[in-house]
């Protein structure tokens, strides 16, 4: 997966075969009687709603673990367009049983019912139908990951440092909205960050969020992985159990870096669970992150001794410098990224400047303790200095024109649908691509 | 009190009023009438009782925290005031508010486990297939609207706990307090801090000598006179012991400090030691019985 979610042509005709069966269960489902609520537990739950009722779909966006996105217009008179998330229910041999609810579709939907930002993608309703769990949401034109997928094609040409900063600063706003509401996201990634045809950020996926105010023990316990590999602060690379919002703002400074060089700042390779199922030291990871920022050092972090994976962390420190000498790694990073992705000091390419910097280095910090939190982020002079105000679109004054989303429409579904073999399961490479996504979520 | 509460679809969709719940109750059992009449029930707290210590038996054997059963037991009263509680399988509905309060309370429980603990403990009405369990699932969390997030007393206990410095046994007591408001109608009538002064309040006056019902009672009275916010009253309060009235008056100047409402805790006293009045009336044998025949007789089990 890598924080890319292509639509491939196999996931296509999965996404044909699916609607194909939307429409058979509609049709079952139109075959029950009117009074199906009425009838006793033992008879069924059916749904008093149901999603071809109220809505059209007209194409399919993603696939994951969970089931898939599609994109989808209202036939009751809804305003806008939405995109409907499908959660599947797992197969029991031939038939689809009814098999529990995952803990993180539980979380993701009690989370979307409960809260309300404008920064946050906003939940219309959840229909469940059929075994199936069907989260309807606003629809959202772009995704950072697009954005800055765009910027790099066909050559690397800079987001605009206003855009940057507007995002950033409603990407920090509907952060401390959940932050304030005792929500940690914890998968903030540019895939997960979606922008309306408007300019407005909206944060989305909930799937790994979670409340923090219970018990501390048990904000540890049950999910080994948490947020992609790239955007995972060091304190979770070093085995902390303490997680705080601080991870938030951890991969909050690794998208502003990657808005500003258009690649991730820590690209690392991710090392698998091994066969006992034991965590393993993203040694890697680490290795690039400390590439950038220097070792750590337990006079910057006093709490670093105490990481469980510290002795791993030694182990690779002499093939690194210290941090500390003159310019500091990331300083270097950030002058000659910008001068690479084409900054220029005036506008309309001018950079964001000496003060971008602070804030990166701010976000970027290893101690967890000593991170910016989402308010005091959004009290940097980044955004106040100079009176300077931040655009609430953060396409305002732009030129460009950012792709619409890629929707596969009816027409490639049908073409794709009638290729051989698409009808056992897909082609070849489907059930490959499948499987490596699974093992990143799991 | 964090907050959210404030915020909160609990407080914006599962807050009734005691006349507005009834109406909802009302119109359940007016569009089930045959039903209603063909199998009567205990009342609500005595059946509220049972599932308790329904919950508590699948608690024990799976090691869950009492939040949970908190949350499943919330669930459940969300669910039959959508839902005629005589259409369904109690049995099925506990095991599964407890399955999902269990997820939604991070500890979380094989469906496999549940279902085979809840078939271990009441063989006859669940079903080895776990697909039962699923698909009620589907329909609490349909009834629910997907609003699964609760905010319990416990949470403002222990934040005024220290404030009040209370003593290690009040703080149990009030703990067991919020334990048994449960088995009420408070959860859906009041806000959750309410209930937690409410229990801190009784826990304080009932103690010293737990023959309790009585002086509690007549400190209740007093505290109701004692809303206009003359502290005094509760000075003249009889029944309660010289070593108590210092300790009420704190939490009455406490209270009055905060905006809480003190008329409304005076109710949720009431409402307690009613269901402590009710609660000796409680047979465990009759109210099995008495799901037992609509369950059988309607093949809910099936
Ligand atoms: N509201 C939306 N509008 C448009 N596209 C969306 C919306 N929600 C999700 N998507 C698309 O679907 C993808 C997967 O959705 P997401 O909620 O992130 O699920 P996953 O758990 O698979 O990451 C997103 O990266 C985005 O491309
Ligand atoms: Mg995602």
């Amino acid at each position: 997966m890598n924080g890319t979610n292509p639509p491939s042509s196999a996931a296509t005709a999965r996404a044909l075969e699916d609607k194909q069966s939307l429409k058979r269960s509609v049709q079952a489902a139109f075959d029950e009687t009117q009074d199906a609520r009425k009838l006793p537990l033992n008879n069924g739950y059916t749904s008093k709603v149901r999603v071809l009722d109220r809505y059209e779909v007209v194409g399919f966006i993603s696939s994951g673990t969970y089931g898939k996105v599609y994109k989808a217009v209202g036939v009751k008179g809804q305003s806008g367009e939405f995109a409907i998330k499908k959660f599947k229910p797992d197969k029991e041999g031939e038939t689809i049983q009814y098999t529990g609810i995952s803990q993180s579709a539980v979380r993701e939907m009690a989370l979307c019912s409960e809260l309300s930002h404008p920064n946050m993608i906003h939940l219309v309703e959840i229909i469940l139908e059929d075994k199936c769990i069907y989260m309807v949401f606003e629809y959202a034109e772009h995704d950072l990951l697009q954005i800055i997928q765009h910027h790099s094609q066909p050559t690397r040409h800079p987001i605009a440092a206003s855009a940057i900063k507007s995002i950033l600063f409603q990407l920090l706003n509907g952060l401390l909205y959940l932050h304030t509401n005792w929500v940690l996201h914890r998968d903030l990634k540019p895939a997960n960050i979606m922008v309306t045809s408007k300019g407005e950020v909206r944060i989305g996926d909930l799937g790994l969020a979670r409340l923090f105010y219970k018990p501390l023990h048990s904000l540890f316990n049950g999910d080994k992985v948490v947020v992609t590999i790239w955007y995972r602060a060091p304190e979770l690379l070093l085995g902390s159990r303490h997680y705080t919002p601080a991870v938030d703002l951890w991969a909050v400074g690794c998208i502003f870096a990657e808005l500003l060089s258009l690649r991730p700042i820590f690209k690392g390779e991710e090392a698998k669970m091994d066969s006992k199922k034991t965590v393993p030291f993203q040694k890697n990871q680490m290795q690039k992150i400390v590439e950038i920022l220097g070792m750590p050092t337990k006079e910057k972090w006093p709490g670093l001794t105490h990481q469980p994976e510290y002795t791993q962390l030694q182990s690779m420190s002499s093939a690194v410098r210290e941090a500390g000498q003159g310019k500091t790694g990331l300083e270097a990073w950030y002058w000659n990224t910008l001068k690479s992705t084409g900054y220029q000091d005036s506008p309309p390419s001018a950079s964001p400047g000496p003060q971008g910097l602070d804030l990166l280095a701010k976000l970027l910090e290893y101690d967890p303790t000593k991170r910016l939190t989402a308010e005091q982020a959004l009290q940097h002079p980044y955004f106040t200095a100079n009176g300077e105000r931040v655009t609430a679109n953060c396409f305002e004054g732009m030129t460009t024109q950012y792709p619409t989303r890629r929707v596969s429409r009816d027409d490639n579904d049908i073409r794709t649908g009638s290729l051989p073999g698409t009808k056992r399961g897909g082609l070849p490479d489907d059930s490959l691509t499948g499987r490596a996504t699974k093992r990143m979520k799991d | 009190m964090a907050a959210n509460y404030w915020a909160s679809t609990q407080r914006r969709h599962w807050q009734f009023s005691r006349e507005s719940l009834n109406e909802v109750r009302q119109q359940l059992e007016d569009e089930e009438k045959t039903i209603v009449q063909q199998y009567p029930l205990p009342d609500r707290r005595l059946l509220s009782i049972l599932f308790n210590q329904l919950l508590v038996k699948l608690g024990k054997r799976l090691n869950v925290k009492q939040q949970a059963l908190a949350t499943a037991q919330i669930y459940v009263r969300r669910f039959y005031s959508r839902v005629e509680i005589r259409r369904t399988n109690p049995y099925l509905v506990l095991a599964t508010a407890f399955y999902l309060a269990c997820k939604m309370e991070e500890c979380p429980q094989h469906i496999r486990s549940v279902v085979a603990e809840a078939r271990n403990a009441w063989p006859e009405y669940i079903a080895s297939d776990v697909s039962k369990l699923g698909e009620c699932e589907f329909y609490l969390i349909s009834e629910m609207n997907s609003q699964l997030i609760v905010h319990h007393p416990y949470r403002t206990l222990h934040e005024i706990q220290d404030k009040l410095k209370m003593a290690q046994e009040d703080i149990s007591l009030a703990w067991s307090i919020i334990n048994d408001h449960y088995l009420t109608d408070l959860p859906l009538l009041v806000a959750p801090h309410v209930i937690a002064v409410t229990a801190i309040f009784l826990a304080v006056t009932l103690k010293p000598t737990q023959t309790g019902l009585q002086a509690a009672a007549s400190t209740v009275a007093g505290l109701s006179s004692a809303t206009s916010g003359a502290n005094d009253s509760i000075g003249t309060v009889s029944g309660v012991p010289n070593t108590q009235q210092k300790k009420v008056q704190y939490l009455v100047s406490w209270l009055a400090e905060g905006e809480i409402d003190i008329k409304a805790v005076v109710e949720c006293s009431q409402e307690i030691i009613s269901l402590y009045d009710v609660w000796e009336q409680y047979n465990e044998k009759t109210c099995k019985e008495q799901i037992a025949r609509f369950v059988k007789a309607r093949g809910l089990d099936k």
